[in-house]
C-alpha cells in the first residue's frame, strides 16, 4: 500500500554545514529556501490543528480556491501575518473559544482574496536595488494583523510619510550592499514585511519580531538609513534563530533567568541566545567602518558583549552545541582587531557600566543582611557573607544611561552636558570622576559609576544596600566599597 | 530531546522532530484532519510540539535600539 498525504511526509532537515552556516549568521540560498519551507509547514500544521477542533468545512472554501487559483492562494497561506492569525485563532480554539469567536471566518475572507487576481487596492511596497543586487518587500500600514507583533502599529501611512519609508529604505539597502552584502543577500531572501509602528518614547529607534511571523519585522520610523539598516540587520536575524528553535531545541532551559548585554531586565536563557544572534550581525554592520569613532565604539562594545553572552550560555543540546560554536567562532576573531584607546575605554566601560547598572537593578539583598552589614560597619568588623537574589522585572525595560548618551556626544563630536562625574568620566578624568561620585548619597547610577571609575571588584548591589542601611551616618562611599572589597 | 540528531555518516544532518507538510494541499491537510493518528506517530509528536510552542511563545523580541 502507498502511503500518501501527511503519512509520507519527511522530516525537516539540515546538513550539519547547514546548521553552522546559521550558527554563524552566514545561511546560503539553498539553507533559507529551506527555513521558508519552514514557515509554510507551520502555517498548515496550524490550519490542520484548526480544521481538527473547528471541523474540516472551515477549510473548504479556501481548499477550492486553492483549486483554481493555487499560486496565490499559497502566496496568502505563505504570509507571516497568516502564522500570527493561525496561532492565535488555534489558541482560542484550544482555550474553548467558538469557531466564530476564534476568527475562523478570516478563512473565508481569504479564500475571497485569493480568487480576486488584482486587488483594488494596490499594496504598498518597499524596493530597492543597488549594485545588481534587489529587494521588495510590502510596507504592512493596514492589515489589522499588524498589532499583534508586539509593538503599537502607525494608523495607515499618508503618501509623504510611504515616501520617506522609501527613501530611508533606499538608503538602508545601498549601505547594505556595499557594506556587507552577504548580510543584504540574506535580508533579501528572509524579509517579507516590514510594519512601521509607533515610536518608543523610552528609546529612539524600536523594532520587535514575533514567533509566529518569520520574515515580518515591526520597526518604528527611522532616525537615519543606518539605524533601519541595523534594525533590519537585527530582527532578520531573530526571525532565522526563531526557525531554528522551531526545529530543534538548543537549550535544556530555555527559561533560566539571567543577565542580558542588551537590557536592563533579566532575560530567559532563550531570550539572551536571541540577543546574542541579533548583535552578531549588527556587529558586523559596524565593524566596516572603522574609520567612524562611533561605529567603532559600536563594533567593540557588541563584539565584546555577544562573545560574554555565548560563551555564558549553559546547557546546551547538542544542536545548540554546534549552533553557538558556529556563532563564536564567527566573533571571536574579531575580539583581536585593534580599536583606538578611547573607543575601547568607553565600550569596555559601558558593558561594564551595564553589568553594574543591571545588578542593582534586579538584584536584592534581604533587609536583614543589610543590617547586618550596617552593624558590622558600625563595630569596626569585616562585613558578613551576603547573597542577592534575582529580583524578577514586571516589564520589559530597555537600556537606558545618561553617562551612555555622553559616549554617544562625545564620540559625535557633539556638545556635552551631565552630571559632574559623568562628564569627567567620558572625558577620561576618573579621578575627578571618583570626587565626584562619592558625594553620591543613594543614587544607584552613582553606585556603579563609583564602581566603574574606582575599579574595585565589588557586589554593586551590596555597597548600595550597606549605604542605604548606613543612611543616616552618611558614610564615604568609597570607604564602604574599600571595606568589603 | 525533541529534535535534533546527529548521525555519524559522511554527510551527518541534524533531523527535526517536524515534519515538511509545505507541498501537501489544503484537500490533504482536511482529509488528515480527520484522522485520528496513533500518539506515537512522527505527526502525533510533531503537533505536540507545535502545541508547546504555542503554550510558551515567549514576549515579542522587543526592544532594539536602533538609532545612536
Amino acid at each position: 500500500m502507498t502511503v500518501t498525504g501527511i503519512g509520507a511526509a519527511r522530516p525537516h532537515r539540515l546538513s550539519d554545514a547547514a546548521l553552522a552556516a546559521l550558527g554563524a549568521g552566514r545561511p546560503g540560498p539553498g539553507v533559507l529556501d529551506e527555513l521558508r519551507r519552514v514557515r509554510m509547514s507551520r502555517h498548515l500544521l496550524l490550519l490542520r490543528q484548526i480544521a481538527a477542533l473547528a471541523g474540516t468545512a472551515c477549510l473548504r472554501e479556501l481548499s477550492a480556491a486553492e483549486t483554481t487559483h493555487p499560486a496565490r492562494t499559497r502566496a496568502l497561506l505563505d504570509r507571516p501575518l497568516f502564522g500570527v492569525w493561525a496561532a492565535g485563532c488555534l489558541t482560542a480554539l484550544r482555550d474553548g473559544a467558538s469557531p466564530e469567536a476564534a476568527g475562523v471566518g478570516h478563512l473565508t475572507e481569504l479564500a475571497a482574496r485569493a480568487r480576486i487576481p488584482r486587488p483594488r487596492q494596490a499594496e504598498r511596497l518597499l524596493t530597492a536595488a543597488h549594485d545588481g543586487l534587489s529587494i521588495s518587500v510590502r510596507l504592512e500600514d493596514s492589515d489589522p494583523l499588524r498589532a499583534r507583533l508586539g509593538l503599537t502599529p502607525t494608523p495607515p501611512l499618508s503618501e509623504a510619510g510611504a515616501a520617506r519609508w522609501q527613501a530611508a529604505f533606499t538608503e538602508a539597502w545601498r549601505l547594505l550592499v556595499d557594506r556587507v552584502r552577504p548580510d543584504a543577500e540574506v535580508l533579501s531572501r528572509v524579509l517579507d514585511c516590514v510594519v512601521p509602528v509607533e515610536t518608543d518614547p523610552a528609546a529612539r529607534g524600536i523594532s520587535a519580531t514575533s514567533v509566529h511571523a518569520y520574515g515580518a519585522v515591526a520597526i518604528s520610523e527611522p532616525a537615519d538609513p543606518a539605524a533601519l539598516a541595523v534594525g533590519l540587520l537585527h530582527e532578520a536575524n531573530h526571525s532565522i534563530l526563531n526557525a531554528v528553535l522551531y526545529l530543534f531545541d538548543l537549550l535544556e532551559a530555555p527559561d533560566t533567568p539571567g543577565y542580558s548585554p542588551w537590557r536592563d531586565d533579566p532575560r530567559p536563557a532563550s531570550g539572551i541566545l536571541h540577543g546574542a544572534y541579533a548583535y552578531l550581525t549588527v556587529t558586523r554592520f559596524w565593524r566596516t567602518r572603522p574609520e567612524d569613532p562611533l561605529a567603532r565604539f559600536e563594533f567593540a562594545r557588541w563584539r565584546a558583549a555577544v562573545a560574554a553572552a555565548a560563551e555564558g550560555l549553559t546547557g546546551l543540546t547538542p544542536a545548540g552545541e554546534r549552533f553557538v560554536g558556529a556563532l563564536l567562532d564567527e566573533v571571536r576573531p574579531w575580539l583581536a582587531e585593534p580599536v583606538g584607546r578611547d573607543v575601547l575605554r568607553l565600550a569596555e566601560g559601558a558593558n561594564r557600566d551595564h553589568h553594574l547598572r543591571w545588578r542593582l537593578r534586579n538584584l536584592r539583598v534581604d533587609p536583614a543582611d543589610a543590617a547586618a552589614l550596617a552593624r558590622a560597619w558600625r563595630r569596626g568588623e569585616r562585613p558578613p557573607p551576603v547573597t542577592a537574589r534575582l529580583h524578577r522585572a514586571p516589564r520589559r525595560a530597555l537600556e537606558a544611561s545618561a553617562r551612555l548618551d555622553l559616549a554617544h556626544r562625545l564620540l559625535r563630536g557633539l556638545p556635552l552636558e551631565g552630571s559632574a562625574g559623568d562628564l569627567a568620566y567620558v572625558r577620561g578624568d576618573h579621578g575627578a570622576a571618583l570626587r565626584a561620585y562619592r558625594e553620591n548619597r543613594g543614587d544607584r547610577t552613582d553606585w556603579a559609576g563609583l564602581l566603574l571609575v574606582s575599579g574595585v571588584p565589588v557586589a554593586p548591589e551590596v555597597a548600595a544596600a550597606a549605604g542605604a542601611a548606613l543612611g543616616a551616618d552618611r558614610p564615604d562611599p568609597l570607604a564602604i566599597v574599600n571595606w568589603l572589597s | 530531546m525533541d529534535g535534533g540528531t546527529s548521525t555519524t555518516s559522511a554527510t551527518p544532518d541534524w533531523r527535526s522532530a517536524m515534519i515538511d507538510v509545505s507541498a501537501l494541499s489544503l484537500a490533504e491537510l482536511a482529509a488528515d484532519a480527520e484522522t485520528d493518528r496513533a500518539d506515537d506517530s512522527p505527526l502525533a509528536h510533531c503537533l505536540r510540539r507545535l502545541a508547546d510552542d504555542l503554550a510558551h511563545p515567549g514576549e515579542p523580541i522587543a526592544g532594539f535600539n536602533s538609532a545612536l
